[in-house]
């Protein structure tokens, strides 16, 4: 953030003599912003700005302490220059202390209490710290000084928030009714003038529940003057709420006339014709009050369109009346049948790739018997059949939309019938490129991507159904060559993340990762797509790195995310402040930044130098699902859509979430408990310790039989199983490993050699025979993701053990002596202890070796496929060589070499604590 | 078939399949809830009747005097809904906000290299008003067209009158 003011009063010496420093800060070179203001103030040692500006330049260089020393000892000379003051809010606010701003405005008003920018500082103040109460007496003594507009509605809002916030309804119902009467009077003085006080106008009176006011005032010539041209539209949801069905009626019928795609005008218009068609005592001759007129109505805009632009409206409203007319009822005598309505609909709109996804969720109203009757006619009804061979770029898109609709329509089929049409559809693919048919741009896709893309869907489900990943790996080779021709393909580049991760594969699924360039929000809503899945499939190391992206943005924005509400102040959007609001909560709450939070902490214990263990955030209550889960294209049939799946793979996840927020805090008061403080001393934290460690057991118990037995199926579109569900159900028991490792900490740390051995030596039986219940590597590559996982389970488990004997070794040798003076220092109860620790060690090493004696002995997997075979075939001139089964290989040997490597810095590492 | 709506905060999450797009931006955040918390009005998202984000648009309105006017700052719509006005629907809104505010005209950059834009724009009354040389970075930097359609308020339709010479990113204000 600039820290330079934007407005610099006193121009002259103090402004030339600081901009240096400015230059300096935001260049971000603090050293010599310091520098620079120790120069100036060796001049003027008084000069407050300069004394602030140092204090900032301290602060950002990590001096802390003294920077606050300097900042304390200003505050207290109430300072009320703007420069000043602005230099100081940077720094409070960089340090997180919001209320130190409040305080220092508030005696800065006391100083100049005529200064409409002092106060209106104090107010943004208060609205950092959400202080309703506060915002509104300084909003208040600022419209005082000031008398405009803006300052009088920042009062008014202020007093709207309390009254939202407020916990009883009498109180609420006060400080509601006190706002709209602020309101009121304004407007009767005729002061109202912008479209922001109009709606929150209205916001006022939503709150109370008072639509026949809302009514009033839109229709009044003063909203129109405030918000011209929008009455029509802004009574819809009123009248809906007064159930006011004719009017609205009419009022969708006017806008529709003039606007025959506005799907927000038709969603009103079918609500106030099935009301009136209960409702028959309100009669209005002109509103649709039967199902004939809505139809009737539809079919005139159907014909009102122009022959040169077709538009979807119409024709998809008449599909929106099918399917509510068919909740309790049949509405083919009217209609028709919805497979019919569908084809129709099919016949105008295929050459669109949207004609599918228009028509999916009316697909799925049909009846299944119905529908998969009914699957070849949707092929068909355009003339083309399985070996058209369509030679436009509309006709190819025709072809497509058939052929998706079928897929969307027909019984899932045997996982033969399901490769023959995925074979069929990567010849009509390769056709296209032999034919030249392909036309993919920079940014636009290519028809004919279809083929590839669809594919791919018949290919997973065979795969899924077979156990194989041969289907997945012709699915690859095909979609890496639609990729080729057709870049800027983000379908196919989600397609692919998903069935390389389907093979474990996180580094090929990288490879396309980085070309989708995910940032900022993205890191968020995609983090299911791939960062996600990296830790599973054994590449911590990249897992990380994309683990601390999400972290940052989540730590910037929560950060920035209270600034954002002082500029909807400033800008008197008053609409925005409780969305960006609620917006900020929602992001603060984010399940999956606090699961990275978590494995940031954990995932450097396997993969990283044994450093302090970053201790995250309090965990969110509740955590929040920011997942976009239909970011991946999907053409799953409706009988395999799996409705509960975000709710269910949500639930799952928040478990796991809370499993791994269990096991860091335990290791982080297990770091606490092993100083050299007395025992007396931590009591309190190793009974936390204690009630850590049991919880977590518990936990483990619960989610055993909750997730134990949780559906595991794929799906190319959906997160794959959540990974609570392998962790809970594996045959190594992590429950007792995870709580014997911590227990023995926790008796050691608390003196209690005896129990402490006893832990150790039951970690230590444990260990043995968990080396058996693990279970042998995939000898098959579909079975490399699920081995893959239980393997990173595993060695994550070595990676807290290795970490927690260091912690142990630690305690045993608090001070940096020499070993052999520990030793003749050491009493026999701590002799007995270092032995058996050393046993364990030895067991650490044991399991360790024996791991990488897996990890060397890793079979390898035949990827042989045959799509190089089949494009030789074709006349293309190009030379294109498929790189699947080179990314696979290469894959694979670099996450073995990676496990290989951190397997022999552990084993390091224990020989150094003995 | 499209939901015109004010975009929203949530939208962010699930506007992915629009922004994924390779000459699509995805800005970091405080720069959409800049614009939402100043300009919401000019911030409107195109909404599929199965509730996917279609395409949307971001602008606002700037400058003094007869330089008062509406600029479009990202327009993007979503690759499997394009060739359906969508585009189109989204300009028409800004251009009625931009009247509404009195503008005297509507702005907006293009890649040189974006015909399918660029013609999309001129069909909608847009002209090339000036070229901005290396406006885009990249490797390499490339050019920018400056188009710009007058409104109501301007009369005489000075605002697009165009300039012979291109300018520099430095002259553009």
């Amino acid at each position: 953030m600039a820290v330079r003011p934007q407005h610099t009063h006193n121009g002259g010496i103090v402004e030339r003599r600081l901009r240096p420093i400015y230059d300096w800060l935001d260049n971000g070179n603090n050293k010599k912003a310091l520098q620079e203001a120790e120069k100036v103030l060796k001049k003027s040692p008084t000069l407050q700005a300069a004394r602030a500006l140092k204090a900032l330049a301290m602060f950002r260089l990590g001096k802390g302490p003294e920077a606050h020393a300097v900042l304390q000892a200003l505050a207290d000379e109430k300072p009320s220059d703007d420069t000043t003051l602005q230099a100081m809010t940077i720094l409070y606010r960089e340090s997180q202390q919001f209320n130190k701003v409040c305080e220092l405005y508030e005696a800065a008003v006391k100083a100049e209490p005529t200064s409409e920018e002092l106060h209106s500082h104090l107010f943004m103040s208060y609205v950092r710290v959400g202080d309703y109460r506060a915002q509104q007496r300084s909003a208040m003594a600022l419209y005082k000084i000031a008398p405009k507009n803006p300052y009088y509605f920042w009062v008014v809002m202020s007093v709207v928030l309390q009254a939202k916030t407020a916990e009883d309804d009498t109180k609420k119902g006060i400080l509601l009714s006190l706002a709209q009467r602020m309101v009121d009077n304004f407007i009767s003085d005729n002061k109202m003038e912008a479209e922001q006080e109009a709606r929150l106008y209205i916001m006022i009176l939503e709150l109370q529940e008072k639509w026949e006011d809302i009514l009033n005032f839109i229709e009044s010539p003063l909203y129109s003057q405030c918000v011209p041209g929008s009455t029509a539209q802004a009574c819809i949801p009123y009248l809906k709420k007064l159930g006011q069905w004719s009017r609205l009626n009419l009022l969708c019928k006017d806008l529709l006339w003039d606007n025959q795609d506005r799907w927000d005008y038709y969603l009103p218009y079918f609500d106030s014709v099935f009301q009136l068609m209960k409702n028959e005592c309100e009669g209005d001759s002109h509103a649709d009050d039967t199902a004939e007129k809505c139809h009737e109505f539809i079919c005139q805009l159907v014909e009102s369109m122009s022959s040169g632009r077709t538009l979807r409206g119409p024709y998809l409203a008449r599909l929106e009346l099918w399917k509510r007319l068919s909740v309790d009822g049949d509405p083919t005598s009217l209609l028709g049948s919805g497979v019919a309505l569908c084809i129709q609909y099919l016949r105008v709109f295929a050459n669109k790739s949207c004609a599918v996804p228009d028509l999916k969720p009316y697909l799925a109203m049909i009846p299944q018997k119905e529908r998969e009757d009914s699957c070849r006619d949707f092929l068909t009804c355009l003339g083309f059949d399985e070996n058209s061979e369509p030679e436009t770029l509309d006709d190819i898109q025709r072809h497509i939309s058939c052929l998706c609709a079928r897929r969307l329509t027909a019984a899932p089929g045997a996982p033969a019938e399901q490769l023959a049409t995925a074979g069929a559809l990567r010849r009509q693919y390769l056709r296209c490129v032999a034919r030249r048919l392909l036309t993919a741009t920079q940014t636009e896709y290519c028809a004919a991507d279809g083929y590839g893309t669809l594919a791919a869907h018949y290919y997973c489900s065979a795969a899924v159904q077979q156990r194989s990943a041969a289907p997945v790996l012709q699915a690859l080779a095909l979609l890496e060559l639609v990729l080729h021709h057709s870049p800027a393909n983000v379908h196919v580049k989600l397609l692919m993340i998903s069935l390389y991760h389907m093979l474990g594969n996180a580094i090929a699924a990288e490879s396309i990762y980085v070309r989708l360039e995910p940032k900022h929000i993205q890191l968020v809503s995609l983090g299911w797509v791939h960062a996600a899945r990296c830790a599973p499939a054994l590449a911590p190391a990249r897992a990380l790195r994309l683990l601390a992206d999400a972290h940052a943005f989540h730590k910037h924005y929560a950060k920035e995310s209270v600034e954002h509400l002082t500029y909807a102040y400033k800008y008197g959007t008053f609409e925005k402040l409780l969305e960006l609001g609620a917006w900020g909560a929602r992001l603060g709450a984010c399940a999956w930044c606090a699961l990275a939070g978590r494995e940031r902490a954990l995932l450097p214990l396997l993969a990283g130098p044994p450093a302090p263990l970053h201790a995250p955030a309090r965990l969110p209550h509740p955590p929040v699902d920011n997942r976009d889960l239909n970011a991946i294209i999907s053409w799953e049939p409706a009988q395999c859509a799996d409705p509960d799946l975000k709710e269910r793979t949500f639930d799952q996840d928040v478990a796991y979430l809370r499993l791994k927020d269990g096991l860091v805090s335990s290791i982080a008061l297990c770091i606490e408990c092993s100083d050299n403080r007395s025992v007396a001393e931590k009591r309190a934290q190793l009974d936390e310790l204690r009630a850590c460690v049991d919880a977590f057991a518990c936990a483990m118990d619960k989610c055993r039989d909750k997730y134990g037995a949780a559906r595991r199926e794929l799906c190319i579109s959906a997160p794959f199983p959540s990974r609570i569900i392998a962790f809970v159900s594996s045959p190594v028991p992590y429950r007792d490993l995870y709580s014997s490792v911590l227990t023995m900490v926790c008796e050691l740390c608390g003196g209690e050699g005896v129990r402490g051995r006893e832990s150790a030596e039951r970690l230590r039986a444990l260990l043995v025979s968990s080396r058996q219940q693990l279970e042998a590597p995939a000898t098959s590559p579909w079975a490399l993701r699920e081995s893959l996982e239980a393997f990173s389970n595993y060695l994550e488990f070595i990676g807290v053990i290795t970490f927690l004997l260091g912690v142990c070794n630690e305690l045993s040798t608090p001070t940096n002596t020499k070993k052999s003076k520990k030793k003749a220092s050491q009493s026999p109860d701590q002799i007995l202890t270092t032995e058996m620790l050393s046993k364990l060690n030895d067991e650490v090493q044991d399991t360790i070796s024996f791991l990488e004696d897996i990890f060397e002995k890793w079979p390898t997997y035949d990827y042989g496929f045959n799509i190089e075979d089949e494009l030789a075939k074709l006349d293309i001139t190009d030379k294109y060589h498929c790189p699947v089964e080179q990314k696979l290989k290469n894959g694979l040997q670099e996450v073995l070499a990676d496990v290989k490597n951190i397997l022999k810095k552990k084993s390091k590492y224990l020989k150094t604590l003995q | 078939m499209t939901t015109i709506r004010p975009f929203t905060c949530e939208d962010m999450l699930y506007f992915n399949t629009v922004n994924l797009d390779p000459l699509t931006e995805t800005y970091g955040l405080s720069f959409y809830t800049q614009y939402l918390a100043h300009w919401p009005e000019y911030f409107q998202v195109a909404e599929s009747p199965s509730g996917e984000i279609m395409g949307y648009i971001m602008g606002k309105a700037e400058g003094h005097g007869e330089n008062w006017h509406g600029h479009v700052t990202a327009l993007s719509v979503n690759p499997d809904y394009r060739r359906l006005g969508i585009a189109a629907t989204l300009m028409n809104i800004l251009e009625e906000v931009s009247e509404k505010k009195k503008a005297y005209f509507v702005d907006l950059f293009v890649r040189v290299s974006n015909k399918v834009a660029i013609n999309m724009y001129k069909n909608l009354g847009y002209i090339v008003y000036r070229t901005v040389l290396e406006y885009y970075s990249g490797d390499p930097d490339e050019d920018a067209y400056d188009m710009r359609k007058a409104c109501s308020r301007d009369i005489n339709k000075k605002s697009v009158v165009p300039l012979t010479h291109p300018v520099r990113p430095e002259e553009v204000d």
